[in-house]
């Protein structure tokens, strides 16, 4: 990934020697010099904010020209969302090297992590060519986060440190000031997610719907009509920038919704007062438009064979490839091959907090962990079940991390029976009973079931070959299926023993990304929900860490959100992924399983290769999806 | 006949009572509602999930309320034609449906036209020249319709089109036409499209039609008043046509009752396998994500059309029949 010296060097150089011509020999985009023309629109150089992002492209990039309309299928109206994924400017974001760096934002200044100076671009504007203000921010922060109406528990939990909400200061029309007494480390990357922090609101156009600014009357009328019993819903119903559903709301987004749903085809216009462009003057992004067709998610991978859609990941799995190869000689379109980034792609989750007493206790002992790890026969499971296209590992850090060492993925994942049974009998689950299942101290013999969301046959496949390895050591299998939301609240009651899942969510963080994930943190860890509960509401439900690992994890966690170097949180996370390697909380199997990914062959400057997940990457997000842009045939 | 149809619609408003109530409790069986399989959804994909936001919408839908309170507020609205609000869409129901019921109807209707054009023949013929080649062949071709499980066939059928034709696989029209006005190509790109999920779904409805015309027929061509008709020289077309078919047709318009309902609600598997624009899909993944309203208001909407058109299949019954008039009279 790292460029040359060179490289980067004469990078620099040109960057510089555009950026003194920013504003100097802009090209007007094609379609919409009609517009222009006629006066509906400024031209180029008054829509474009007065300091404009430069597009950085990387060396197997190349500058486009404007035009085109990009096809996507979609498997539901609600995923429209995918667009501000895929658009993915943010405040500040994450570069392909996941950096941080201002996007939105001219620039910013964190200080110690606590003070954050936020610095807008002078003459940004919104998609419907009003000034982007400080006034915006204050609109979010003093009308809808500290609203009591509209925001019933506060603001966002992510501002709150020890407590202490933020304080918030419009320096003037271009700058404003978070500062807390202790350091924020979520704040910025709240602001960089799939899903970001929304601390900026489009001011002039939501105060209509806001009883601070409205007539009663009015809001009445609006409420009427919305089918809303308070003037709240009608506010939360037209301000939601993430989910596009409503094309009257001005957004700084690449793309915006044109298409008020129930639709089944969506288009999405480019954005006339983006604030990128290229080094040749073209404001971005060069895609005129997002045609998004909802289709069957199960259809989705034929369409795509068929043609119907120019970039496509959403709804493929790896079990489609062979068909997309083959349609890919018939159609114009090539199939790639990106990483998914999760830290594992299936993982157990032995239920620390099990009703079960007897299952309790061995579930909580970390020999019993590692003895199942050893009985399960991963490589196996990759040749069966992955062709071999992925790697054996333990749910952790990814090999392409910066936090990466070879022991997170490697420790306890060898098959080794001999010493999973040795194991097992150090426990004292010597009696077995005719079938040669070992027997618990209460006499019953050692099952486990484990439960499945029910959604997917490569769950179950993986299970089955489990089953046949941990007989060998003495342990039967059953796997239970259910739907997605009784499988989770037997866990959370403590009904369910071990669960099948998808490993961490970010398998690629920074030293920047919180570590909480490592920790009882929240209920939706199945491998401890209580302990997780407990953490979540501050004691009021769930039940203590009992196990001294695990209390030391909350207690790394808390030091990770206070440190104020560097150095100190890439010590933290060591030592959080240190305990979770040698306590094997989850036992993870493989991780690395490539996505399939579908690019038209007129589309360019989609990588070769890459990360397809939300977190940090945003699907295509970190990829710039505004410097895609058509060949001539498409334009 | 008039107190006939007067208590039978009054017996009407007990009987949609209990169904609003069946509906209702089915709906809220499976554990958790809508917001929490929202948040399970959202949770699956790696999306953050705001615990405020979600108590809020809690508290906006009325989902924090005792589910008497809701079926009672759901009811009352239904009455005054407020079909509640649909959480998956943020639209009030009647605009989420509205939508897609034209289309709905015109797959129903032509599927249906299809299924008579097709079965009405071939039953007359296979009835008439029982046990012939003729009969035993397209009985067979009938129970492969029967047979062949629908979603498979429009897979089958979707993968061909595409390959050989080059239609776009799935929906009712080509995608730049979607929500574009009117226009001849519109209806070209429709007609193109429209034909697989007619033959998909009418493949099933035509057997069975054929089976039922086959042995209703069958039934009155063995009787004396045929015998004695062709005694006296009617011709053998003539009096098919004058008396056994009539008599045969009283099970095609006891059908009715059920026509009504599909009409709205469309072939909802095929509907989804073939990612047809209809009303059956929206019931499908309502009632998955615990849409209530939404999946309420329309399995109402259906259980209406169904105690409607089971109302006018009998009344229309009364009147074709005067076996069935009659014999209502003599219970008197």
């Amino acid at each position: 990934m790292k460029m040359p010296y060179k490289a980067i060097a004469l990078g620099a150089f040109l960057l510089q020697i555009s950026a003194v011509n920013a504003l100097d020999g802009l090209v007007e985009t094609p379609s919409l010099t009609a517009q222009v023309q006629s006066g509906e629109l400024p031209p180029v150089e008054n829509r474009l904010p007065r300091e404009p992002q430069l597009a950085q492209l990387r060396p197997d990039q190349t500058a486009g020209m404007h035009g085109g309309e990009l096809r996507l299928l979609m498997g539901k109206q609600k995923d429209i969302r995918q667009i501000v994924i895929y658009g993915y400017a943010r405040l500040v974001g994450y570069t392909p090297e996941l950096d941080l760096k201002a996007d939105i934002l001219e620039s910013y200044e964190a200080f110690e992590n606590r003070v954050f100076t936020l610095h807008l671009r002078e003459g940004h504007k919104w998609s419907d060519g009003h000034p982007f203000t400080s006034e915006d921010f204050r609109y979010y922060w003093e009308d809808i986060a500290n609203n009591p109406e509209l925001s019933k528990g506060g603001p966002d939990k992510l501002f709150i440190i020890d407590g202490e909400l933020p304080k918030v200061e419009y320096l003037d029309k271009y700058t404003v000031r978070y500062s807390w007494s202790m350091p924020n480390p979520y704040f910025l990357p709240a602001l960089a997610g799939a899903r970001p922090l929304y601390i900026y609101k489009p001011a002039h156009y939501l105060r209509q719907f806001h009883a601070r600014y409205q007539s009663e009357e009015v809001l009445q009328q609006m409420m009427d009509e919305a089918g809303k019993r308070k003037w709240t819903g009608v506010h939360v119903n037209k301000d939601r920038p993430y989910k596009a559903t409503n094309p009257d709301l001005p957004t700084l987004q690449p793309w915006v919704n044109s298409t008020y749903p129930p639709a089944e085809r969506f288009i999405f216009k480019r954005n006339p007062f983006y604030h990128r462009m290229d080094q040749n003057g073209r404001q971005l992004p060069y895609i005129d438009s997002i045609a998004i067709n909802i289709a069957s998610s199960k259809l989705v991978p034929a369409k795509t064979g068929a043609y119907e859609s120019d970039l496509q990941a959403r709804y493929l799995r790896m079990d489609n490839y062979t068909f997309l190869k083959s349609s890919a000689k018939r159609n114009d379109f090539d199939v790639r091959l990106w990483q998914t980034g999760k830290g594992a792609h299936v993982a157990l989750y032995p239920n620390l907090n099990t009703n079960d007493p007897a299952y309790r206790e061995l579930m909580r002992d970390v020999r019993f962990r590692r003895a199942l790890s050893l009985a399960i026969h991963r490589f196996e499971i990759n040749q069966v079940v992955y062709f071999r296209l992925v790697q054996e590992s333990n749910n952790t850090v990814l090999a392409e991390d910066k936090l990466y060492k070879p022991e997170y993925q490697f420790d306890g994942i060898e098959f080794d029976l001999e010493h999973a049974n040795q194991l097992l009998d150090e426990l004292g689950l010597t009696q077995r009973d005719d079938r040669g299942v070992r027997l618990l101290p209460d006499g019953r013999p050692l099952e486990i079931l484990i439960q499945t969301a029910g959604e997917s046959t490569e769950q179950t496949d993986i299970l089955e070959l489990i089953h046949d390895s941990w007989l060998d050591a003495g342990i039967k299998l059953y796997s239970v299926p259910s739907t997605r939301e009784v499988f989770r609240n037997r866990i959370f009651s403590g009904d369910a023993i071990m669960s099948i899942w998808s490993g961490l969510e970010n398998g690629m963080p920074t030293p920047e990304n919180s570590p909480s994930d490592l920790a009882p943190t929240t209920k939706y860890q199945y491998q401890w929900p209580q302990w997780g509960a407990y953490y979540e509401s501050s004691g009021k439900s769930g039940e203590a860490p009992e196990l001294p690992a695990a209390r030391e994890l909350v207690v790394l966690n808390d030091q990770w959100a206070r440190a104020r170097t560097r150095e100190e949180r890439i010590a933290i996370w060591h030592q959080m992924l240190d305990i979770n390697r040698e306590q094997m909380f989850t036992i993870g199997i493989v991780n690395h399983v490539p996505h399939p990914v579908v690019v038209s062959n007129q589309l360019y400057n989609v990588p070769a290769k890459g990360f397809y997940d939300i977190s940090p990457g945003s699907y295509f997000g970190i990829y710039k999806p505004d410097t895609f842009w058509f060949d001539e045939t498409r334009r | 006949m008039l107190t006939y149809i007067l208590r039978r619609i009054l017996t009407m408003i007990p009987t949609l009572l209990v169904i609003s109530m069946l509906v209702f409790v089915i709906i809220q069986l499976p554990p958790g509602d809508y917001l929490e399989s929202h948040i399970a959804e959202l949770q699956s994909q790696g999306e953050s999930v705001d615990e405020n936001k979600i108590a809020f919408l809690r508290e906006e839908y009325g989902l924090d309320k005792p589910m008497l309170q809701q079926y009672g507020q759901w009811l009352f609205g239904m009455l005054q034609g407020d079909f509640g609000y649909s959480f998956e869409y943020d639209l009030p129901v009647t605009e989420v449906v509205g939508d897609r019921l034209f289309l709905t109807v015109i797959i129903s209707i032509t599927t249906i036209l299809f299924t008579w054009i097709i079965a009405f023949p071939i039953g007359i013929y296979s009835a008439t020249h029982q046990y012939s080649w003729g009969d035993y062949g397209l009985s067979t071709l009938g129970f492969l319709g029967l047979a062949t499980p629908n979603f498979l066939l429009a897979l089958v059928m979707l993968y061909f089109a595409n390959v050989y034709f080059g239609t776009s696989i799935g929906g009712l029209m080509d995608a730049e036409y979607i929500d574009a006005p009117w226009s001849t190509d519109k209806i070209i790109s429709i007609l193109e499209h429209l034909w697989i999920p007619v033959v998909v779904i009418g493949t099933s409805g035509t057997a069975g039609m054929i089976r039922r015309l086959r042995a209703n027929l069958l039934d009155e061509l063995q009787k004396q008043y045929v015998t004695t008709g062709r005694a006296k020289g009617l011709p053998p077309g003539k009096l098919l046509r004058k008396y056994p078919l009539r008599v045969a047709l009283n099970f095609f318009v006891a059908d009715i009752g059920n026509l009504l309902p599909t009409v709205i609600s469309g072939a909802e598997i095929v509907a989804v396998v073939m990612s047809l624009p209809t009303t059956g899909p929206i019931l499908l993944s309502a009632l998955q994500s615990q849409d209530m309203y939404l999946a309420g208001s329309f399995l109402m909407f259906l259980a209406l059309l169904t105690v409607f058109g089971v109302l006018v299949s009998d009344i229309a019954l009364a009147m074709l029949d005067p076996r069935i008039r009659l014999g209502g009279g003599a219970n008197k």
